[in-house]
């Protein structure tokens, strides 16, 4: 009995105990408001009278009707408490959430400034979900983009920003060193970045009062923090060196690879693949193909590691992996990883198995046009819920461009073997929602394939092909539709 | 009287116990009944089966089957020779090792469900291609030959299953696919009956 009632009282109040109120900078392109957003059942409520009133916009606020109506010329905008629905100059728009009342303050999902308010301000608020920040109207901000590398004895954090920065470093807290950005605001690729090596546990981007920064948290060991700029302060490497060893024998940051310099030099928006998901295939329980020479589990997973790291220092993009261990994952959390970080490019990687010894078959799969056709329009012509098998449809012809680049780059770096396209329905590419495939290397059963596979030379040559293939892929037309 | 009676009753009881036993020794036995009739005639049908060289992925050989009345017969039989595997070189079999298909049903709509035995999964190599490989051999054979059948779904053990060995999805039926194959679109004189 007892157990049902709170039961019933968390059904019933669970909304509010999960309430965690955080700052939310509004960025204007001539100012900036910081608001406290009450985040609840991960919907962002924003406290919209402060919002309105920075707008300038007038406003009714009736406590008798319990709405709100704000004029702006002959338009009118209505909202109403415990209502998700809105009216501007009679048209209904529904939000996610309904819109609450508390202490006379009124509370809005952050939706409804980008449904909403933009129609009476006549400008866009730019608003990416998991993001604690609203830019509004053609305010200037550039990405951010920040990676982080162990080198031998020191860790090293490399910062691209899309227009010239300059960085301050503050040690008031020796383990939280904060790097204060001096610019207005900017758009972080990533939030946060989990390293975890003996020197560096994370990195957060943080602007919750409205100045951007970076908090660093380090472990104990770290004697000094050395920052480098490069690139007319577009490029900033900061290293952190390791107590005991003599900080002039740390060696001097050396510059970035000639590649990686004239891909930093184009402005960002030209590189379209900015987040790269790498999914090493099988792992735990599940070896793969197994044989003498080893498991497709352990194979792929060591081509994956050096494929991010060429992939890091070749085209500056975020390199992510399923999994960075030997552990195992279903094929709905391998391609979740894709599509929470909104990769750009989703790429499995797996090892052939062949009955049949002599055949040392790799092909390159993309999921089957027209899976899931006949199911998804006995659900009705609306597409407003598509089951998540059917998430590879989006990016369907992105999918098609990035095969076709992967097979032309392997044939000329891998001269002798072939490397087929085929359409096929493949549990871990169907819920990927961006151009995504898959590729089978050579078949393990086979021992002088085997072996090539495992030599560092082979390898060498497969990364490289398919590191020029993606590079290739970020300036494709096809690239630039995600 | 009153005894016979008795025995007339014990007599009746001891009938029905007889009559349940003989039900209870095989509850879930089909009767055997042939696949086709000694009239039927034969007729060839393509059945596909993966190859040797990877390219494509399925080969066809020719094979035989008898034209019965009934398509879920027709149907059972090419599944019974997919499951016998080919008799040519240069192709290997579909199914793994002991996979039996054990029932098969088809919808008014033209979808066949195919429950297949564990062993489809359990014994399965694993491995991208040779999923493919296997799954297409299925359809591709049943679809090829019955125009009636539209669609295959393949259950394993009798339940649905995600995958097939981790890779190939089965949540959905498959339609045939021969761009994995060399063979023609089918001409319109196959084992149907009209």
């Amino acid at each position: 009995m007892v157990v049902a009632a709170l039961g019933a009282a968390l059904f019933i109040f669970g909304d509010r105990i999960q309430a965690a109120e955080t700052s939310f900078p509004i960025y204007f392109p001539d100012s900036k408001l910081v608001v406290k957003a009450d985040v609840t059942n991960r919907t962002v409520y924003v406290p919209i009278k402060e919002i309105i009133a920075h707008t300038g916009l007038p406003f009714t606020d009736s406590v008798a009707l319990e709405t709100l109506t704000i004029r702006s010329g002959s338009n009118q905008l209505v909202i109403t408490k415990n209502s998700a629905l809105i009216s501007f100059n009679g048209q209904i728009i529904l939000l996610p959430s309904p819109i609450l009342r508390e202490d006379n303050r009124w509370l809005a999902p952050v939706e409804f400034l980008t449904m909403g308010l933009s129609k009476m301000t006549g400008s866009a608020f730019r608003y990416r979900p998991g993001t604690a920040r609203i830019f509004v109207g053609n305010v200037d901000v550039p990405e951010l983009e920040m990676n982080a590398q162990t080198l031998g004895p020191i860790t090293r954090l490399t910062l691209r920003s899309a227009a010239p920065i300059n960085l301050e470093l503050k040690r008031d807290d020796p383990l939280k060193p904060v790097l204060t950005i001096n610019r207005g605001p900017l758009d972080p690729v990533r939030e946060r970045i989990d390293h975890r090596d003996r020197l560096l546990r994370s990195v957060t981007y943080d602007d919750s009062d409205g100045e951007s920064k970076l908090i660093l948290d380090v472990t104990r060991d770290v004697a000094d923090v050395r920052i480098t700029p490069a690139n007319n302060n577009r490029i900033f490497f900061v290293d952190l060196l390791r107590t005991g060893e003599a900080v002039t024998a740390a060696p001097p940051p050396t510059e970035p690879p000639a590649t990686a310099t004239a891909k930093a030099d184009a402005p960002a928006t030209n590189r379209r693949v900015r987040v790269v998901v790498i999914d090493p295939g099988h792992g735990g329980m599940d070896t793969g193909a197994r044989t003498a020479a080893g498991s497709e589990k352990d194979l792929t997973l060591t081509l994956a590691r050096r494929l991010r790291t060429a992939l890091q220092a070749r085209l500056g993009a975020t390199v992510l992996l399923t999994r960075d261990s030997d552990v195992a994952l279903d094929n709905e959390a391998r391609s979740a990883v894709a599509n929470n970080n909104q990769a750009n490019l989703f790429v499995s990687l797996h090892i052939g198995y062949s009955a049949d010894k002599m055949e040392a078959a790799s092909s390159i799969y993309i999921m089957k046009d027209g899976y899931g056709d006949a199911s998804s329009e006995a659900g009705g012509k609306d597409q407003l819920f598509l089951p998540w098998y059917l998430g590879y449809k989006v990016h369907r012809q992105g999918s098609r461009t990035a095969a076709n680049i992967l097979q032309q780059e392997l044939a000329k770096g891998i001269s002798g073997w072939k490397f087929p396209i085929r359409h096929a329905p493949l549990a871990v590419l169907s819920s990927a929602t961006m151009p995504s495939v898959l590729i089978e290397v050579g078949n393990l059963n086979n021992t002088v394939n085997a072996q090539t596979l495992l030599e560092t030379d082979f390898q060498t040559r497969l990364i490289n092909a398919m590191v020029d293939a993606i590079h290739r892929f970020s300036e494709s037309p096809q690239a630039a539709a995600n | 009287m009153a005894l016979g009676f008795f025995v007339d009753v014990i007599g009746r009881v001891q009938s029905v116990i007889k009559d349940e036993s003989e039900t209870e020794e095989n509850p879930f036995q089909p009767p055997a009944q042939p696949l086709y009739d000694p009239t039927d005639p034969p007729v060839s049908v393509k059945l596909f089966f993966p190859s040797a060289s990877g390219d494509p992925l399925l080969a066809v050989e020719d094979e035989t089957i008898f034209k019965s009345s009934e398509l879920t017969n027709r149907a059972l039989q090419i599944l019974q020779k997919v499951q016998d595997g080919p008799r040519k070189g240069g192709m290997f079999p579909a199914l793994p090792k002991e996979t039996k298909v054990q029932e098969i049903f088809i919808s008014e709509q033209g979808t066949a469900i195919v429950n297949f035995s564990n062993t489809l999964a359990t014994n399965h190599p694993g491995g991208v291609e040779s999923e493919l490989a296997t799954i297409y051999s299925i359809v591709n054979s049943v679809t090829y030959n019955l125009p009636e059948i539209k669609e295959v779904k393949i259950l394993i053990g009798g339940v649905e299953k995600e995958t097939l060995a981790g890779h190939c999805l089965l949540l959905l039926p498959l339609q045939m696919d021969l761009s994995v194959t060399n063979a023609t679109p089918r001409v319109e004189n196959t084992a149907s009956v009209r």
